[in-house]
């Protein structure tokens, strides 16, 4: 892990855990990876990082990520990774819009993609349970639907909960408004969306980011990801 | 020849109806995001966004924020941001009071299908529609009460697989009102120009009249924010019962410990009370260089405390008990001793929904015994469970009106997530603001997970008299 200098001078950009690509940025990652990626709707989706990732050639990856319902012309989104052969697995709430399907739909239709359905709450709840070293959890929401097949229930004040198990990634590729040159983030609205979440449960966490600082340029009572959870920085395009 | 079809607009209007002053609602995508609409903007309703918005409205966007339905959306005054998971617990954990859902299909016991057609029977989206659906307390389905063709989305039995089991209370369609009741399906409303026979004809379940069946109405309630301002420690705690089970706040030293709300609770000398909280009344004694500050030990002395789940209960000067070892070594109290980390676990579980979880914590060690040890992955775990309070005491730096919360430095510690795992949660202030005041990216308690508010009198001393 690197590290800037306190206060240190010049150009916060050339510091710390900044990368000059995004291809640089994502050393490392390999065929069969498995990748959290942020992003809710077209809010906060690290579009550059997912570029990289394209220009990367790295194949059969799993991807965890909230789906690809939305997408505006020129975007890059989850669905042009799936588009690029790339994508082996999906597990997402909302893989794609039942009419707008593109090209997950047609993936999941010829069976070369495969997706597996979670709840939004419950995904949540087990990258959760993986980045603070919890094992599982038992949850209420699911009993008595296809969600909690094949899995342990218990009785908990008089309703059926069910065992989740924690989940875990190899890389995280997330979007922040600003960061400071360790890592700290701030986001904008929604874009929040699984960022802090996806990012303390990867192996290396990437933040693609639109601005960067000098430690001590965000206030640390608004830091929302501490950099202890970050590993690297690209500016956003 | 029936009536037409109401616009998503009226329907909204008439959900309206089923909502309440300071009630939490959760939208799900679709035609739930039509509500916050179709109230004023000083409803006092929390609108929940799965996306991360917190009273959220329709309207121009606030920046990049989004709704459930990924319309562009905007905040009311008070409205705050936050991440995914931290919705969920918001949902799961018992502080959504209605759930807005547009389903595919519903069917006569409650059943429903999220977003799912024949077409993608295989593939659905069932997004926070299950979270929503199991952790509130009522479930409004909102749909069209056919699909264009002219098939029923009300049926008897759902022909895909369900994203709730007998989950939905009430069902609002494009022309009537619904309940689901355990006898079935009861119409109690039609939309102008509908008659009942109209309705049973198009719904594929069967609907038995309701002998009180009405015309459906669009006006919109007059909903007003509860107050939760009170005027002193003792009015916000004066329904404290005795045995009652209280987090209280701070760290260990004088920081963020809610020392007028503490005075209040001895001056109402409620007893057996069993206290949660990181220590059990150390600041007394140990070296933070205040000796008479007020901490829990004024409860302790005056027999008002039976029990303490804490993970710092002693003090670190063998020399200088504090007054709860003074006490448990007379046999007065009781104690539970619990890692820091797996008390605040077992917090953010009782306030997130969460049964109960495997954390590695004290596995093999004194702190596992009696309870349940697993392998998962080659790793040693014990099951722990969450944890409630009947009232929490906590202590922010502002908060305004609607009860949100910010804090300074590591006076924030237990406080954010005691404030979610209690009934009631009274906050202690120094400064009440107007909504608005505090911005929806600064806000770290949000307003829906706080029940009263007191300012701490600027006369108030945070020291004993001795």
């Amino acid at each position: 892990m690197t590290s800037a200098p306190e206060n240190s001078p010049g150009d916060p950009t050339k510091q710390g855990k900044l990368y000059s690509s995004a291809l640089a940025a994502l050393e490392g990652i390999s065929n069969d990876a498995t990748v959290l990626v942020a992003g809710f709707a077209g809010c906060g989706i690290p579009q550059k990082l997912l570029r990289g990732l394209a220009e990367s050639g790295v194949s059969g990856l799993t991807l965890i990520c909230q789906g690809a319902w939305i997408q505006e012309p020129g975007d890059f989104t989850v669905a042009d990774l799936v588009g690029s052969g790339q994508v082996k697995k999906m597990i997402s709430p909302m893989p794609f819009h039942p009419v707008h399907g593109g090209a997950v739909k047609e993936q999941w239709e010829s069976g070369e993609l495969e997706i597996e359905i979670v709840s939004q709450g419950v995904l949540a709840e087990r990258l959760r349970a993986g980045g603070a070293g919890i094992g599982g959890v038992f949850l209420p929401s699911s009993s008595g639907t296809r969600f909690a097949e094949g899995k342990e229930v218990r009785q908990y004040d008089g309703c059926e909960h069910v065992l989740e198990l924690a989940l875990k990634a190899d890389f995280a590729l997330l979007r922040a408004q600003a960061a400071d040159t360790l890592g700290n983030m701030v986001y904008d609205g929604t874009a929040r969306n699984w960022n802090p979440t996806m990012a303390m449960a990867a192996g290396v966490t990437v933040v693609e980011v639109d601005a960067v600082h000098h430690p001590g340029g965000i206030d640390p009572e608004l830091v929302i990801t501490q950099a202890i959870f970050i590993d690297r920085l690209v500016l956003s395009d | 020849m029936p009536g037409t079809h109401l616009e998503p607009a009226s329907v909204a209007q008439r959900v309206s109806q089923e909502l309440f002053s300071g009630a939490v609602v959760a939208l799900g995508p679709g035609l739930p995001c039509y509500l916050p609409d179709a109230l004023p903007d000083t409803s006092g309703v929390w609108f929940i966004a799965d996306s991360g918005a917190l009273g959220s409205k329709g309207g121009e966007a606030h920046g990049s924020a989004v709704d459930a339905g990924e319309n562009s959306a905007s905040l009311l005054s008070g409205g705050s941001f936050t991440g995914v998971v931290d919705v969920a617990g918001i949902l799961r954990g018992g502080h959504t009071d209605i759930a807005v859902l547009q389903p595919s299909q519903v069917a006569a016991n409650g059943d429903f299908v999220h977003w799912t057609s024949e077409e993608t029977a295989g593939l659905f989206a069932p997004g926070s529609a299950v979270d929503m659906a199991y952790g509130a307390a009522t479930v409004i389905a909102v749909m069209p009460h056919q699909y264009p063709g002219g098939r029923s989305n009300i049926v008897s039995q759902c022909s895909l697989p369900v994203d709730g089991a007998g989950r939905v209370n009430i069902i609002i369609t494009d022309v009537s009102v619904i309940k689901v009741t355990a006898a079935g399906l009861e119409l109690v409303e039609t939309a102008p120009g509908w008659t009942a026979e109209e309705i049973i004809a198009i719904t594929d379940a069967p609907l038995t009249v309701s002998s009180d069946l009405k015309g459906m109405t669009f006006n919109v309630p007059t909903l007003e924010p509860t107050n939760k301002v009170y005027s002193s420690a003792i009015e916000a705690l004066s329904d404290v019962l005795e045995g009652s089970i209280i987090n209280v706040d701070g760290f260990a030293g004088p920081g963020g410990m809610a020392h007028y709300l503490m005075v209040g609770l001895r001056d109402l000398g409620v007893k057996k009370l069993q206290l949660i909280s990181n220590t059990a009344g150390v600041a007394r004694v140990s070296a933070f260089g205040v000796p008479n500050i007020i901490d829990h030990s004024i409860l302790v002395e005056n027999n008002q405390v039976v029990k303490a789940t804490a993970s710092y209960p002693v003090s670190p000067s063998a020399s200088r008990p504090s007054a709860f070892e003074e006490a448990y070594n007379r046999g007065e109290t009781e104690l539970e001793v619990v890692p820091q980390g797996t008390l605040a676990e077992r917090l953010r579980s009782g306030g997130a929904g969460v049964a109960a979880f495997y954390t590695p914590t004290g596995a093999g060690t004194l702190l596992g015994e009696g309870k349940e040890a697993r392998i998962i992955d080659g790793k040693d775990y014990i099951l722990e469970t969450g944890l409630r309070a009947d009232f929490c005491i906590i202590r922010g730096y502002k908060a305004d009106t609607l009860g949100n919360v910010v804090y300074k430095g590591t006076s924030r510690n237990f406080n954010p997530v005691m404030a979610t795992a209690a009934e009631i949660t009274v906050v202690e202030v120094d400064e009440i603001v107007e909504p608005g005041q505090l911005g929806p990216e600064e806000i770290v308690t949000p307003g829906l997970f706080v029940n009263r508010i007191v300012v701490r009198p600027a006369d108030f001393s945070a020291y004993l008299e001795i």
